[in-house]
């Protein structure tokens, strides 16, 4: 296995949310610290989550809408701090949460190549020697310098894929990016996603899309209102999840 | 610092983007920008300059350099406190370490500023006044501001995520250091009561003070003083540093 494998190791993992009532202000704040006693809602959005992701699988995520998928990818990637329960991540971590996230619409396409690239954890040499390929993926070379307000829905999700792709990390979190795009798009992140099946990164996807975890995805994780129902072989999971769900 | 090659490519790219975005990069946008303390230049003169601005010299440099030192530091520390809500996107969907938002805002406003004193010191010399070797000092002074500001901006924009009527409590605060500060005064105008005692202890004082005294008086600064000064921000800026990186992993969830 290679130094550059990344791995995800998920153990009794909660993750919990302080229900707000409106926005926090500087008395809530003084409050809070003088009495400590102060209880507030509670929303329980990950309970007790196990999970192991070795080098080269591709592992979905399946449930419904607030089942917790996205609360579980942010977690792993230490945008949140779980509750109780412990993630080890090995390498590093890019997280694809909806495609072009930081992306100026008043940019041209040209410069949020490089700052969405650099969101993407790419180096400034590295994607002056990708820009063009870049272009080529997205089907681009005619826009270089067009706002990127000005494209279509689906040349700004091209674009953006084109670039998020290129990343190099070695754990990949990807939420819902693959709702968008026209068939030969769609063929096109196949072939991607294919690519990623041949290497070593670790590699977790939320989606609804089933198809797309069946072709894809070695393993899965089925999430329903926070609690794991199931993980393990894909075929098993999802042929659970469409009984349960129909 | 942490940072790795990805972190310093980002760091640049949200600083040009902004820098682009607010119009800078091209000549009337940079006029723009310096519109404000021009304007607020031309009602304090027109206001101060027999009472205030009879025994300064040069009132209208004076006001000018007291205005972009000012405008900087509210400007700066303002983005600052807001940056990682005004790109919320970045601070809750994505993975970096999240003080480059606040640093990306404070460098693209910190260019304005550089750019705004090069202009000070070119009227400086066309008003006739002499330029002297102290000038050389100028760096360390806005070294020293940029101490300043980055410590202010890193605790307000640790605090607004859990409060963020801070916001509107830091404009309140802002009006009053207008006031407090040695902008459109001599400080010796305040007298020799608590009132000067509180002006003394603002650190925006000082660097006013500094500024003008290299430009204006070809005078350095006291070496012992700034250096005291710098070391004290240093420190402050280390300790609220480590603060936003031990709120960091809350901040999206609060902002």
């Amino acid at each position: 296995m290679s130094e550059q494998a990344g791995s995800v190791q998920v153990r009794g993992l909660w993750k919990d949310f302080t229900l707000q009532r409106g926005q926090l202000t500087a008395f809530h704040l003084i409050r809070r610290s003088v009495r400590r006693s102060d209880t507030q809602p509670v929303l329980h959005a990950l309970q007790n989550i196990n999970l192991d992701v070795r080098p080269g699988e591709l592992v979905g995520f399946v449930g419904d809408n607030g089942a917790g998928k996205t609360t579980l990818l942010k977690s792993i990637a230490g945008i949140y701090t779980p509750t109780r329960g412990q993630v080890t991540v090995r390498g590093q971590v890019g997280l694809l949460s909806g495609l072009g996230v930081g992306m100026v619409g008043d940019l041209p396409v040209c410069d949020n190549i490089h700052l969405y690239g650099s969101i993407c954890r790419l180096s400034r040499s590295r994607l002056d020697a990708l820009f063009d390929e870049i272009l080529d993926w997205a089907e681009l070379r005619d826009f270089v310098y067009e706002p990127v307000r000005n494209l279509s829905a689906g040349m700004r999700t091209r674009l953006a894929f084109a670039v998020a792709m290129r990343t190099e990390t070695q754990v990949l979190l990807i939420d819902e990016v693959l709702s968008a795009g026209d068939q030969r798009f769609r063929q096109k992140c196949q072939a991607y996603f294919e690519s990623l099946r041949q290497g070593d990164k670790a590699v977790l996807i939320a989606t609804h899309d089933l198809d797309f975890v069946e072709r894809n995805c070695q393993k899965t994780l089925w999430l329903r209102s926070g609690q794991q129902v199931g993980f393990g072989p894909t075929a098993e999971i999802v042929t659970r999840y469409r009984e349960d769900a129909s | 610092m942490r940072y790795d090659a990805a972190d310093r490519n980002l760091l640049r790219q949200l600083t040009l983007s902004q820098y682009k975005l607010k119009d800078q990069s091209s000549f009337f946008g940079f006029l723009w920008s310096f519109l404000n303390p021009l304007l607020m230049l031309g009602v304090l003169y027109a206001f101060f300059r027999l009472r205030l601005g009879g025994e300064i010299e040069n009132y209208a440099l004076y006001l000018l350099l007291g205005l972009v030192v000012y405008t900087h530091f509210t400007n700066s520390t303002s983005l600052g406190m807001r940056a990682l809500r005004s790109t919320r996107e970045l601070t809750t969907d994505a993975v970096f370490p999240k003080e480059l938002l606040v640093l990306s805002t404070l460098i693209s406003s910190s260019l304005e500023f550089f750019i705004s004193m090069g202009v000070c010191l070119a009227i400086a010399v066309i008003a006739g006044v002499p330029i002297t070797l102290a000038v050389l000092w100028l760096p360390a002074i806005i070294g020293a501001q940029l101490l300043l500001v980055l410590w202010v901006s890193f605790l307000l924009a640790t605090v607004f995520p859990f409060a963020w009527d801070i916001d509107h409590i830091y404009h309140v605060f802002l009006r009053a250091l207008f006031f407090i500060t040695p902008i459109f005064y001599d400080i010796s105008f305040v007298g020799d009561g608590m009132a000067r005692r509180v002006v003394e202890l603002n650190p925006l004082s000082f660097v006013m003070e500094a500024v003008r005294g290299v430009v204006l008086e070809g005078a350095p600064p006291p070496a012992a003083e700034l250096a005291a000064f710098v070391l004290l921000n240093a420190v402050l800026l280390i300790t609220t540093l480590a603060l936003f990186r031990h709120f960091e992993p809350r901040f999206a969830e609060y902002v």
